[in-house]
């Protein structure tokens, strides 16, 4: 510099805190992107919990009791058909078949077959209230529940009186499995995902046929009522019912559960 | 395994959890019941009523077989016993539908009568059975007695489900048909009303007397030996849905022609000639009638014919051989077959009088249909990518006659043909060769439990009997 332009009296010379200032700089600036570089990459992608460009994402919350989206099953109070506690009001036209007094011998015979049956089932029938919610699970107890990968089911043996199913659990487990086997999901329509249980009952007769198969409560989706029909019908037997049993034929009531 | 659709397969065999105790007892019930009868002065034998459903757990029945107990000391028992023993605990485990519990974990004690079973040591682990086998067995003077019983142990009130009691000499013959007897007895309660296999046959084609003959076996490869005497070369035998006529393919002095061999008279009875080359017979379900192969109008179609030999009728007309016929054994109004009108063989099906001529198989080579017993599946011999240097082998596939989707049931490797299925549709016998030679081996129907049958010599188109 010009020594008659010096306004300042300091000589202080400024090369050297420029070299520094311009040091301290340039490692100021190249510490910044080495740290962008160096430092974790993922550093940002905390920021709106990831997704990338506008999404959000967001994690799941499991223990939020919302209600689960599964369809509802049976629910006995909407719909239109008879119902989960199938009672046979039909038979109940028979009550006024008193015992006349001299025919005791012979009436006695047939009657069993009509009147007692309806005569002890009104007793079960108040337990067969109600469903837990979005569950459908089995409706009279005393029962057997459980839970088998998510789908809850059980099966009862109640009804008019009839052991059958305590004798014979052997029995009711051959059936159980026989229309398991012969179900084909695929008949169902493939759009479908999930859908109320379907309720067929169908009898067996002493040769071990089953017979009188009908929907008792649909599930809503024909194709799923239509295969659970078939399944049973599919079936030539199930084996006879077993010796002891002295009653003509055992009446099922089957639930289908369908899930994708 | 490659499933391509999960059908009734994964229904069958699908190791859910155990469903554990599911009968509670409704006491309550009972005594309600009773109650109101005694009001009504009639006895409570009602319409009964079961509810069950799916999604519960459909699982095979675990089962506990233990040795059945010596009634008697005769010096005959324990070896006869043996046999009884080893053949009753490999036909139930042969059944396809039983999950036995290994001999290792039964108690030491072994009941021999109803009095004798401690239903605790059964229904609890390690056994943790739901049904059991036992019984006793003994030899006295020339005749054999057993006694069997099936018994639920978890219903202890009301355990029996079976008790029959079997008396013959005392051969290790008798021993084993006797446990074969009481195995299909078991299997046809337990297994919902479908007959066991204990006493079928499988009729093949053997080699080992120098020429290829046709011998017969028990289903588990006991007791082998030959049917026909004939000295030259016959093949692809078909019995009889009665068991009474063994059709088969003979190569005579001029042509191969269709034998026909009673079983009951133990000799060839005439069937008459029909001039080309006959080959594979298949009965209909019902017995009436043959389908079988012939080019006697130049290439091979498929013919029908009574089971006599009259009445020839031609099903299948147009270029490309025509073999392998099989009936639909459920309804007798099918038929598959195969066909080389494309190039490469291919299975069809058509209605029993030809018309509705539909392909099954979409590629590569695909020959010995096999109908199953329930009408629903076809098994084949399938070799999907055909063509030199392509990967895999002729394996055994089972194919949905409904909906056209399949499943592979052999992936060892080895060449596996000629399937066959059992008459109860849960076993299929095979020939393979992963052994080294062609040899008979049978399998459940999704492929597992593979067991080698035949040893010696070599042997090949298995036929499974029909009852």
């Amino acid at each position: 510099m010009a020594p008659d332009t010096e306004i300042f009296f300091e000589h202080a010379s400024l090369t050297k805190p420029l070299a520094w200032s311009t040091g301290l700089h340039i490692g100021f600036a190249v510490f910044v992107v080495l740290a962008a570089w160096i430092l974790p990459r993922h550093a940002g992608s905390n920021w709106g919990a990831g997704g990338g460009g506008e999404a959000i994402g967001v994690a799941l919350v499991s223990n939020i009791p919302l209600p689960a989206t599964q369809a509802p099953t049976a629910n006995v109070l909407a719909n239109e058909s008879k119902g989960l506690s199938k009672s046979q009001p039909q038979q109940q036209e028979k009550e006024p078949d008193a015992i006349p007094i001299p025919d005791k011998q012979t009436k006695n015979s047939k009657k069993p077959v009509v009147s007692a049956s309806k005569q002890a089932k009104p007793e079960p029938e108040p337990e067969s209230n109600e469903v837990p919610y979005g569950q459908g699970g089995p409706v009279s107890g005393p029962y057997g529940s459980f839970n088998v990968a998510g789908a809850k089911g059980g099966f009862g043996f109640t009804g008019g009186g009839g052991d059958f199913g305590i004798r014979f659990g052997w029995y009711v487990q051959v059936v159980q499995r026989k229309v398991s086997e012969n179900w084909l999901k695929y008949e169902v329509d493939p759009r479908i995902q999930t859908a109320n249980r379907v309720y067929v009952v169908f009898d067996i007769t002493r040769a071990g046929q089953p017979t009188n198969v009908e929907v008792e409560q649909s599930s809503g989706v024909p194709s799923l009522d239509q295969s659970a029909v078939r399944a049973i019908q599919r079936i030539d037997t199930f084996g006879p019912l077993p010796p002891d049993y002295s009653g003509n034929k055992v009446s099922v009531e089957f639930w289908f559960d369908y899930k994708r | 395994m490659e499933y391509r659709n999960t059908i009734y397969m994964s229904d069958l065999m699908s190791k859910k959890p155990v469903v554990a105790g599911a009968i509670l007892r409704s006491i309550f019930l009972t005594a309600v019941c009773w109650f109101a009868a005694s009001a009504a002065v009639v006895p409570c034998s009602a319409q009964d009523w079961i509810r069950t459903g799916t999604g519960l757990g459909v699982d095979k029945v675990r089962i506990a077989v233990p040795d059945f107990k010596q009634s008697t000391t005769d010096a005959k028992n324990a070896e006869l016993l043996k046999t009884f023993d080893d053949t009753l605990f490999s036909d139930l485990d042969n059944a396809g539908i039983f999950d036995l519990v290994s001999k290792s974990f039964y108690p030491l004690e072994v009941p021999g009568s109803p009095t004798e079973v401690r239903f605790d040591a059964w229904v609890n682990p390690p056994v943790n059975a739901s049904m059991l086998v036992f019984g006793d067995f003994g030899v006295t003077g020339s005749s054999l007695t057993v006694h069997g019983w099936l018994f639920d142990v978890k219903n202890s009130a009301s355990p029996q489900v079976l008790g029959k009691q079997y008396t013959d000499q005392p051969t290790s013959d008798a021993a084993r048909t006797i446990a074969h007897r009481f195995a299909n007895e078991i299997i046809f309660r337990l297994g919902g009303g479908i007959a066991g296999i204990a006493e079928s046959k499988i009729y093949f084609v053997s080699d080992r007397t120098g020429h290829k003959e046709i011998w017969v076996m028990d289903y588990d490869g006991a007791n082998q030996h030959a049917v026909t005497h004939l000295g030259t070369i016959s093949l692809s035998p078909r019995i009889s849905p009665d068991g009474s006529r063994l059709a088969f393919s003979s190569l005579t002095k001029t042509s191969w022609e269709i034998k026909m061999f009673s079983v009951d008279l133990n000799r060839l009875v005439s069937f008459p000639s029909f001039g080309g080359t006959n080959l594979s017979p298949s009965w209909t379900p019902d017995g009436t009638k043959l389908a079988f192969s012939s080019s006697r109008a130049g290439d091979p179609n498929i013919y029908t014919v009574d089971a006599a030999g009259s009445g020839l009728h031609r099903l299948t007309t147009g270029k490309g051989p025509d073999v392998s016929p099989t009936w639909n054994r459920k309804t007798g109004a099918q038929l598959a077959f195969v066909s080389g009108r494309t190039g490469l063989p291919q299975i069809y099906t058509m209605e029993a009088d030809g018309t509705n001529l539909q392909r099954v198989t979409d590629q590569g080579y695909a020959v010995s249909p096999n109908w199953s017993p329930n009408g629903q599946f076809l098994a084949l011999a399938w070799f999907r990518k055909y063509g030199p240097g392509a990967p895999g082998a002729n394996d055994i596939y089972l194919m949905d006659i409904a909906s056209k989707q399949w499943v592979q049931l052999t992936h060892d490797g080895g060449r596996n043909d000629f399937p066959s299925w059992s008459p109860d549709g849960r076993h299929i016998v095979f020939q393979s060769s992963r052994s080294g030679s062609e040899q008979i081996w049978s399998m459940l129907a999704d492929g597992t439990k593979l067991q080698q049958l035949t040893f010696g010599g070599r042997n090949s188109q298995p036929n499974w009997s029909w009852k």
